[in-house]
């Protein structure tokens, strides 16, 4: 089972709403994310121009450093979905995941003194709904579901865009799960 | 990433009690320098506990620490273990010591202490190798913080050696220093060489930036020239023969203080070269 987001980034309109509804729906503090939409470029000359955006959140690894570093087994690998989760009651706040993460999509929560990050809206999916990023997309550009599962929404808009056009951020050990679906049509997909 | 200065003063106090440590199990075996034995162990052992104390000052959470004890995997429970290992030892030391024990028990006793503060300062600078990180993933980073160790462990035990008016003795650790330093050096340039061609080092973890960037006055003034160059050149004033020149309470006292500044200097520039691959919700 791997339970993450699909996010086709021909479809992002860079409108932020999923940003906000995470923010909304997780009580996500000012000044820090769960979810983030970042703008790749401008990049070439005009009029040879492009520019794509990224809405970053934890991605999912299937060799997560950050559950492999945490001293106290704060960050886990939910046994019924797969999830990379934090128990906030047993987080210490040394921040030890914060540094194994390669992406740096995890967040300190001041007032809690606890690390938070992208939970893939557990409260919600445990009922039968969308994450509320998944939700409040507007372009449908967010996809959620269990890659594994070739009948998943996830899995069939993979299959659809074709290998060369599905792209994850670099991995350095860890297997990130999220996928970003990128047709050249669009823009060209940049490393970071 | 910004400088997290409460590990800075944790692996700094550490390598300093690890260091200790080993030079004071190194004069039962040379058979010299018995006076530096005690002081040393009760330095190793407040060194080590003010490591433990600065690590805590970085939690947000400290009343939760011993669920650490459950994670036998991970890293902060190595460090933990080792830490409490090595002060289990010391606090013996220092029992056998002022019971005037046999020197062929004590001589034992602080070997097999000696072990655990072996691997400690191996492990404070492991924890810090990490994919996530391109300028802290090679194994030459605990390398440098075992070599930091050892320079401060032997400036230490060389003072209280000089402390003791035994000069001769004191001067006998100028040559160990000298070559502690040297290592410590030829590390410094591999980890340059290294850092050259890391794989997803951008320009915040770079050699130029260390070299000729915004951190380079820490770099050359603060690692090299306080840190490395002026300790070697104390220590190798101190192993002349000759009489007169620096006192040998100068040389370790001033070369102590310069090899702890760099020892901070040296974990202030890690922290700030120790971006991760992509930074998305900002610097750490």
């Amino acid at each position: 089972m791997k339970n993450c987001l699909v996010i086709d980034l021909d479809r992002c309109s860079g409108c932020h709403s999923c940003e906000v509804a995470c923010k909304f729906e997780n009580a996500v503090g000012l000044g820090t994310f769960w979810n983030r939409v970042m703008t790749v470029g401008p990049t070439g000359t005009f009029p040879d121009i492009e520019m794509y955006w990224l809405p970053v959140q934890c991605q999912q690894c299937a060799d997560a450093p950050c559950v492999n570093v945490c001293p106290t087994g704060a960050s886990y690998r939910d046994e019924t979905t797969n999830i990379v989760l934090i128990n906030k009651e047993k987080c210490i706040g040394c921040k030890y995941c914060m540094m194994a993460c390669p992406y740096g999509v995890r967040s300190y929560n001041e007032t809690e003194k606890v690390v938070e990050k992208c939970t893939l809206c557990t409260q919600l999916i445990s009922a039968g709904a969308k994450p509320a990023c998944v939700a409040a997309c507007c372009t449908g550009a967010r996809l959620y579901g269990d890659l594994d599962d070739a009948g998943s929404d996830v899995a069939k808009a993979i299959a659809a865009a074709g290998a060369d056009n599905v792209h994850s951020l670099p991995d350095v050990g860890n297997s990130p799960s999220t996928r970003y679906i990128l047709h050249a049509k669009t823009a060209t997909w940049k490393e970071v | 990433m910004s400088i997290q200065w409460a590990l800075v003063f944790f692996t700094l106090f550490v390598c300093l009690g690890v260091g200790t440590t080993v030079i004071v199990a190194a004069t039962e075996w040379w058979g010299k320098a018995a006076s530096t034995r005690m002081p040393g162990a009760i330095v190793a052992l407040v060194a080590l506990a003010a490591g433990g104390v600065s690590s805590i000052l970085h939690l947000g959470h400290p009343e939760r620490i011993f669920g650490a004890l459950g994670q036998a995997g991970s890293g902060i429970f190595l460090e933990m273990l080792l830490i409490g290992l090595t002060g289990i030892g010391l606090i013996a030391y220092i029992v056998m010591l002022s019971r005037k024990s046999a020197d062929g028990g004590r001589k034992i006793e602080i070997t097999i202490t000696a072990i655990p503060a072996i691997i400690l300062a191996f492990a404070v600078g492991a924890s810090y190798v990490m994919a996530s990180r391109p300028a802290w993933d090679t194994f030459l980073v605990p390398l440098l913080y075992a070599a930091s160790a050892a320079v401060m462990g032997c400036f230490t035990v060389g003072l209280l050696a000089a402390r003791s008016e035994d000069a001769a003795v004191a001067k006998s650790f100028g040559l160990t220093t000298l070559v502690a330093l040297v290592v410590q050096a030829l590390l410094l340039v591999a980890y340059l060489i290294y850092l050259g061609s890391a794989q997803y080092a951008d320009e915040t973890a770079s050699v130029s930036r260390l070299v000729s960037g915004d951190l380079a006055a820490l770099f050359w003034i603060g690692l090299v020239i306080v840190g490395i160059v002026g300790p070697a050149a104390l220590a190798w004033m101190l192993r002349g023969k000759k009489e007169g020149g620096i006192s040998p309470l100068t040389a370790t006292g001033l070369g102590l203080v310069c090899v702890v500044v760099g020892g901070v200097v040296f974990r202030a520039l890690m922290y700030s070269i120790g971006s991760g691959v992509a930074e998305f919700f900002g610097p750490l």
